[in-house]
């Protein structure tokens, strides 16, 4: 098929794009090794700090996977190029979503990466890490929608921009991962029921403490949220595609 | 046979008419050059042409089809070459023309061979393996036309494929439309310069604010205006140049000022030469006085009042 004929080529863009590589791979590697040398041993009620630090980090660079979705479908169906698309013999939804869908593997890809030198090199602990992978696949996921519905509702790009930007800092923040945060009933139950990086985290940490009833309600609830947003970009996104 | 056909066709930005009533027929073998200033609507004919954008009015056909008109079939047959470069810029040239041949079905020996083909039909088989950000800006629009070759569409549309460039990549892009034409390619050409059409064009189309003002051969638009005649009068102060009393006086069809020289285009006739002069001499100053012969820029001052270039920072 046309559309699948693409997919390589969508592939081949994205590996030569240096600065994806840099946000997604390169910086959050720098991160995970200077912080398990810093963390060395340590533990925190008899829990190494280093387990959970290594894991949510790579979590937290999912949030921004979506980036890569939405500046391909951005440059492919909302500028000049749109044109050079639309004249193609090819169903053009189709390849839209191919596009997203190499945009989210790629960002898997790098996570699981991560995943795995955190695992060699220092040792973390993730659980299953088969798991944790799909864990990660869903975060992508979802991370890529809420992008695209970035892209759809906006009508300058780098809004739209921002605006993912705040999504991946916002839920960073809400988590407590930069301060903490005020023991507040919202907050709490933003984190509990919504926000994407604690979902994902305490469904990794269930399945490692062998709670597998507690992972699969958080990978639910996450999976709640893919459908929710999905169904979202879908109304958007036949509005404003070309 | 007629490859494309626009009736009646209206299209509205908000309250802007962008196009205006426009009615086009192309006919198979065609060099048609749509020529008109900035903003005059060519682009958005093109889009308007291939189903990109939707309308207000009008009907369209493509390759006898009135319904289905913007099926991947009849998409199979055309190629579009986009005023803005639309190549991609992370994949060499090469890259980016497998793309397209492959989108348009090609496949395995016959995909390879398209690709070196069409490379070397615009001059670029030497720099197949670099991307776009290494490329000149001829090189650039070369690789843009190259992108809607390979598939050897029966109709191609190229949106001013030579803006921006230097004579050399001008003139190369220029001898390569002339040899799709002798392999049988109709072709769509927009422009705003109007040696490239009267180079090229079998058949000219001249666009001002989203209507055609008129149509025909190069030589049948200047044919229709040869009753008239221009006079350039250089002027010692131009700022008292009476172009009302002017535009007045009998016979006279359009005044226009350009730096110190008044263009005067008038019927032939008796007379109207003299009348001119003596008004002009009196409150002006006459320096220099020439008579041109007519070209399609001329057509199109007769019919617009206006310059194809005004307005352009050239
Ligand atoms: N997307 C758009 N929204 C609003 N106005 C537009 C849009 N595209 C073109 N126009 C207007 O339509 C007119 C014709 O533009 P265009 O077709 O690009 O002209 P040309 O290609 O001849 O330079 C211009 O006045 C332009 O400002
Ligand atoms: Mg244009």
């Amino acid at each position: 098929m046309r559309e699948l004929y693409t997919m390589r080529f969508t592939a081949l863009r994205l590996i030569r794009a240096w600065v994806v590589l840099l946000l997604l791979f390169v910086v959050p590697f720098v991160l995970v090794t200077l912080l398990s040398i810093i963390m060395g041993d340590a533990e925190e009620g008899g829990l190494l700090l280093r387990n959970e630090i290594n894991v949510m980090m790579v979590l937290a660079f999912q949030l921004f996977g979506g980036s890569v979705a939405m500046n391909y479908i951005h440059q492919d169906f909302f500028t000049e190029r749109r044109y050079r698309i639309q004249s193609l013999p090819m169903n053009t939804t189709l390849y839209g979503f191919t596009t997203m869908l190499i945009g989210t593997l790629y960002s898997i890809i790098l996570g699981a990466l991560l995943a795995g030198y955190t695992v060699l090199v220092w040792n973390v602990d993730w659980g299953n890490i088969a798991w944790s992978i799909f864990i990660i696949a869903l975060m992508a996921t979802l991370s890529s929608i809420v992008c695209l519905i970035f892209t759809f509702s906006v009508k300058k790009f780098n809004i739209a921009e921002r605006l993912s930007e705040v999504y991946g800092v916002g839920a960073i923040l809400i988590a407590g991962l930069i301060f903490p945060m005020p023991d507040h009933a919202v907050i709490n139950w933003v984190n509990e029921y919504i926000n994407p990086i604690m979902l994902a985290y305490e469904a990794i940490d269930a399945y490692r403490n062998a709670n597998v009833g507690d992972a699969w309600m958080n990978a639910g609830l996450l999976g709640g949220l893919i459908v929710i947003t999905f169904v979202i970009m879908l109304l958007l996104g036949r509005r404003r595609m070309p | 046979m007629t490859i494309a056909a626009m009736q009646g066709i209206v299209k509205r930005y908000g309250n802007e008419l962008a196009l205006d009533y426009v009615d086009l027929s192309i006919h198979e073998g065609e060099i048609i050059g749509l020529l008109g200033p900035n903003g005059a609507g060519k682009t958005t004919l093109i889009h308007t042409l291939l189903g990109m954008i939707p309308f207000d009015k009008g009907s369209i056909q493509l390759f006898g089809r009135t319904e289905k008109v913007f099926s991947h079939e009849n998409k199979q047959k055309m190629g579009l070459v986009t005023q803005e470069l639309t190549v991609f810029e992370d994949l060499t040239a090469k890259e980016n023309l497998e793309f397209f041949a492959g989108v348009y079905g090609l496949k395995g020996e016959e995909r390879k061979k398209r690709v070196e083909e069409a490379l070397a039909f615009v001059g670029l088989s030497s720099n197949a393996g670099k991307t776009p950000a290494k490329f000149s800006g001829g090189m650039k629009r070369r690789l843009n036309i190259a992108c809607a070759l390979t598939h050897h569409p029966k109709f191609l549309i190229m949106d001013e494929p030579t803006v921006g460039i230097d004579p050399q990549s001008r003139n190369h892009i220029l001898e390569t439309v002339e040899k799709l034409r002798e392999q049988g390619t109709t072709i769509l050409y927009t422009t705003h310069y109007m040696e490239e059409v009267q180079t090229i064009a079998s058949r000219v189309v001249i666009v001002d604010q989203g209507q055609i003002i008129t149509e025909g051969t190069v030589n049948e638009l200047i044919a229709n205006i040869q009753h008239e005649e221009k006079i350039n009068i250089d002027v010692s102060t131009p700022g008292d140049v009476p172009v009302e009393r002017l535009k007045g006086l009998e016979g006279v069809k359009n005044v226009h000022v350009d730096g110190s020289t008044v263009q005067i285009i008038s019927t032939v006739g008796s007379g109207n030469l003299d009348r001119v002069l003596s008004l002009v001499k009196e409150t002006s100053g006459v320096v220099g006085i020439q008579a041109e012969k007519p070209d399609l820029e001329d057509v199109f001052l007769t019919l617009t009042g206006k310059q194809l270039r005004d307005g352009e920072e050239e």
